[in-house]
């Protein structure tokens, strides 16, 4: 690559700085949706809590099976009399108030183990697909008045207590055209559908646009002045969470990034250990130039046959009206019609009467 | 980016997006929002956001059409990366056509959506010529109706 790819720096006003910074070596990495759904399937499932029926449930009863011979089925029965409840089958699965199937136990695998490679690799392959708008669009961000994707923010305009009150920081994101991304958010509260709504998941909105800032250089201010934004999300760059960058395993977060979280951001990828960033596998991902490149084209064999159309069921012309079926049919046509002979009358008057000396000729003896 | 082309942003799409419309009824069609697709149906070739060169036709605000399409060499610049003509309601429908023909096919823009942003136009133009019944305006249920109530009184 002769010259690395570059980013405008956006100032607060939203009108470019003139600044620019170079776009991080990351944003090359190959974006590998399968990779990036897989680990964060894992990756959603390590923070949950576990839960289980009572060991009890089901069982709190001395049922026992009647046998054979009672012309009933030999589930177990509660036992005794008195009560509606004697005589009852318990225990199954199957009974009212028996037991579920397979009682859910607190020991369930809960947390599933990734490796460190394949989440770096995710978390890479979802910062790149975070640089290209198409993939914003497709994820349903309302990026249409962003100025530039991978959208990054002049650090003077983020850094200290600039932002640290929720006016100050909606106006900036208002300022660089962010605007119609957090109102998209904040029309989509709605309440959940089921039963999510009474164990604490009561709402379900969109997800608005994820601030990356490097708390060395910008403080963590602005955390507290973008926290109560429905829907924005605020992040430090040296802990990149692929929840946040790929939100239900989808490509494409909308990022804003603070210009020195940019440019720390190949440091931060250089500090991980034995880590080397993904390549692509092939370096031109366009198939039609690939397709139409001299390289492919030189050595395909050249097509068999001739040159021609078939036809197959083609309607057929009215040669009466179509000209050209007509000429093809009858060549003569043409002149036919320049000529005008069609208009031409036919020659005066009615044929002359035959001499009489021919008819007597014609009809002698 | 070199890591990027419309193929692989199709790929990666063409299963789930933010346009993507399924209907389970009359054989389930997959059709597409995207205002930048002509036929609405969802496709390698009529997505708009996929394709570096895509066309959007959408009713002009004093009638006539707009013609959107998208500019390849600012990709990754949502803000700028669109260009508009307007084509007004006192051209004529057949200058109108031809004037779309030519600049979707003319210069090799996209030659393939030329039939496909022709008819788009006509169908424009032809409701715009058609005199519909207004939609009456929508009651106001719940909330908002007991508001616009009180306001009232």
């Amino acid at each position: 690559m002769a010259s690395r790819p570059t980013v405008t720096v956006i100032g607060a006003d939203g009108k470019a700085t003139g600044a620019t910074e170079v776009l991080p070596k990351v944003f090359s990495a190959p974006i590998r949706p399968d990779i990036v759904k897989h680990v964060h399937t894992g990756m959603a499932k390590n923070k949950r809590q576990p839960y289980a029926v009572s060991e009890k449930a089901g069982h709190q009863t001395s049922a026992e099976s009647w046998g054979t011979g009672r012309a009933v089925a030999r589930i177990p029965r509660v036992s005794g009399g008195g009560t509606h409840r004697a005589g009852q089958a318990a225990f199954g699965n199957m009974c009212r108030a028996g037991r579920m199937f397979a009682p859910t136990k607190v020991w369930r695998k809960w947390h599933v183990k990734i490796n460190q490679g394949q989440k770096r690799f995710a978390t890479a392959s979802a910062l790149a697909a975070s640089a290209v708008a198409p993939l914003l669009m497709a994820r349903g961000h309302q990026v249409a008045t962003v100025p530039e994707v991978p959208l990054v923010v002049d650090s003077s305009a983020v850094a200290g207590e600039a932002l640290a009150k929720t006016a100050s920081a909606l106006g900036l994101l208002r300022a660089v055209g962010a605007g119609p991304d957090v109102e998209k958010v904040k029309k989509s509260k709605k309440l959940r559908a089921g039963k999510g709504k009474m164990r604490g998941r009561r709402y379900r909105q969109r997800r608005g646009p994820l601030v990356v800032y490097s708390p060395e250089a910008d403080g963590k201010e602005l955390v507290k002045g973008f926290r109560n934004i429905p829907g924005v999300e605020t992040c430090p760059v040296d802990a990149l969470n692929l929840l946040q960058l790929a939100p239900g395993g989808h490509l494409g977060r909308f990022i804003i990034w603070t210009s020195a979280a940019i440019k720390q951001l190949d440091s931060v990828y250089e500090s991980k250990k034995g880590f080397f960033l993904p390549s692509n596998v092939v370096a031109q991902a366009d198939l039609s130039r690939l397709i139409n490149s001299t390289e492919v084209q030189s050595v395909l064999r050249a097509p068999k046959g001739d040159a021609r159309t078939k036809r197959g069921a083609v309607q057929k012309k009215n040669p009466l009206r179509n000209k050209q079926v007509l000429l093809r049919l009858n060549p003569y046509a043409s002149a036919f019609q320049k000529e005008k002979l069609g208009e031409v009358k036919a020659e005066e008057g009615k044929p002359k009467p035959v001499p009489a000396a021919f008819k007597e000729q014609l009809h002698e003896v | 980016m070199s890591n990027v082309s419309a193929d692989l942003i199709w790929e990666i799409t063409r299963s789930q997006n933010a346009y993507l419309v399924k209907r389970k009824t009359g054989g389930a069609p997959q059709l597409s929002r995207d205002p930048l697709n002509l036929t609405n149906v969802h496709s390698r070739k009529f997505a708009g956001f996929v394709n570096d060169k895509a066309l959007g036709i959408v009713p002009g605000e004093k009638g006539g059409i707009q013609v959107i399409s998208k500019k390849p060499a600012s990709a990754n610049k949502p803000a700028a990366g669109l260009y508009t003509v307007t084509y007004g309601a006192n051209k004529s429908t057949r200058k109108t056509y031809k004037a779309v023909a030519n600049q979707v096919a003319k210069n090799s823009y996209r030659p393939d959506l030329r039939q496909a942003a022709v008819a788009r136009a006509s169908a424009i133009r032809r409701a715009q010529s058609l005199r519909i019944k207004p939609e009456p305006e929508r009651k106001l249920r719940g909330a908002a109706a007991r508001k616009a109530a009180a306001a009232k009184q």
